[in-house]
């Protein structure tokens, strides 16, 4: 209860890799004072549990306007960028783990099939083909899922995006390796301060969304990608090319 | 980088704070998702597992869901059942085209869900013909049954519900965001009540 998950090689939807130590759990014990009080009184037991529903919504909101002050210029330059590949005939691949696997596919049919009469632009999410994932699995690791399948369909006008909430996960790292190296537009997206995928040259856009809990990370990189989609289909009627 | 580049962007602004409103609004429903979590401990506590449908946008979500009880992401945490609906294309597919869309969740509820399960169904606007069936197939057999819907919580499936939370936004990507902060809570909030089992035997919620 006082500790998060101590295993790197896993990420996202969840699970987290950040350090065990005691300050953790004096955190944990002032975030969550009723896990350490003894009392099967359910009418305090709910009123403690409102107050952390209360303070949860604060820190989200907090975090968005970290992110909006921090990358609100970055977020429109990689958005016309994006426009620019989809004119190009470039499509997008979306790709993460655990939950971050579901954003991706969430990221690809935002794209595919859009709500409201915006134009559809081509869009895969990596995880989605259980048959691809577990063969790569299976026959060569879990590290090369995402790499593995850029390197078969990704071309130089494509756009690569992946999703990490600790920014260490092995297969994403490969895959930017991949994308960059086929010169297709590479945005990350990660949590904490970025992780490994801060140190990577092979990511053009990184966009990081600085919280400790990966729920929080979670919902502000949904508010990214969604605003990403947004911005970018405000780009799209004006980039020469476009026939959609 | 030196000098004096814009950070941020006016329409990003404006993007980012289109979600700062509903935001609120969830916070204003604290009280209603405490018992909601509540609900759920009671059936989890009994052995029931938890069942997640939606379509479109909302089965990305149903499956995110599955697996953040599955798979806890604190150490301590116990791993609670949970199955999303959307995973299985053969079935779906199959079930769309023999029954009808409308058919996909309910006829999975017959047969894989029980009365002691907790149904989620998750939808945009709180229309969704197929989330309404889900729904009311679970209500049938007895299932605690939950609903996020957007736009307010109107729409014929928060009828169906024994609790519903809203996203209030008529925008289907703030709704989702807000959705995503909604399950992330019940999610983190539902394990306070296993650690106070005293809580759970109350009979105090469906």
């Amino acid at each position: 209860m006082t500790t998060r998950r101590a295993d790197s090689a896993a990420d996202d939807g969840a699970t987290d890799d950040s350090a065990t130590d005691d300050s953790a759990t004096a955190a944990m014990e002032s975030l969550y004072p009723f896990l350490y009080a003894d009392t099967s009184d359910l009418p305090a037991v709910l009123e403690q549990v409102r107050a952390s529903i209360v303070a949860k919504v604060g820190e989200i909101r907090e975090l968005r306007q970290v992110i909006t002050r921090r990358d609100g210029a970055r977020l429109a330059r990689c958005a016309a960028e994006m426009a620019a590949r989809f004119a190009a005939g470039g499509r997008l691949f979306a790709f993460g783990n655990g939950g971050s696997a579901t954003d991706a596919q969430q990221l690809a049919t935002l794209f595919l099939h859009p709500a409201g009469g915006a134009p559809p632009q081509p869009a895969f999410g990596l995880a989605n083909d259980t048959s691809v994932v577990t063969a790569l699995c299976n026959d060569i690791g879990v590290d090369v899922v995402f790499a593995r399948q850029l390197g078969a369909f990704g071309g130089r006008h494509d756009i690569a995006v992946g999703l990490s909430t600790s920014g260490n996960s092995a297969n994403l790292l490969r895959a930017f390796d991949e994308a960059s190296r086929r010169g297709m537009l590479t945005i990350g997206l990660a949590g904490y301060e970025g992780g490994k995928m801060a140190e990577l040259d092979s990511i053009d856009y990184l966009f990081v969304a600085p919280s400790a809990s990966i729920h929080r990370i979670q919902e502000a990189q949904t508010t990214i990608y969604q605003v990403l989609w947004e911005l970018t289909m405000q780009e799209v009627p004006h980039v020469p090319g476009h026939t959609g | 980088m030196t000098g004096p580049v814009a950070r941020d962007s006016p329409e990003v602004t404006r993007l980012f704070e289109l979600r700062d409103l509903p935001a609120r609004d969830l916070a204003g429903q604290a009280e209603a998702i405490a018992a909601t979590c509540h609900a759920m401990a009671i059936r989890f506590h009994r052995g029931g597992k938890l069942v997640v449908f939606g379509t479109g946008g909302p089965s990305a979500d149903a499956q995110h869901v599955a697996v953040e009880f599955v798979h806890p992401v604190i150490v301590g945490k116990r791993a609670l059942p949970a199955i999303s609906l959307t995973t299985d294309v053969a079935t779906v597919t199959g079930i769309a085209e023999a029954e009808g869309i409308d058919e996909v969740f309910a006829y999975q509820l017959r047969y894989l869900a029980t009365p002691a399960d907790i149904a989620l169904g998750i939808c945009v606007d709180g229309d969704s013909p197929s989330v309404r069936a889900g729904l009311k197939a679970a209500r049938d057999l007895g299932m605690l049954t939950v609903a996020l819907a957007g736009s307010g919580g109107r729409g014929a499936a928060t009828h169906l519900a024994d609790h519903v939370l809203t996203a209030a936004s008529d925008d289907p990507r703030v709704v989702k965001e807000i959705q995503v902060t909604t399950y992330h809570i019940l999610w983190e909030l539902v394990h306070v009540f296993f650690e106070q089992p005293g809580v759970l035997d109350s009979g105090a919620a469906p």
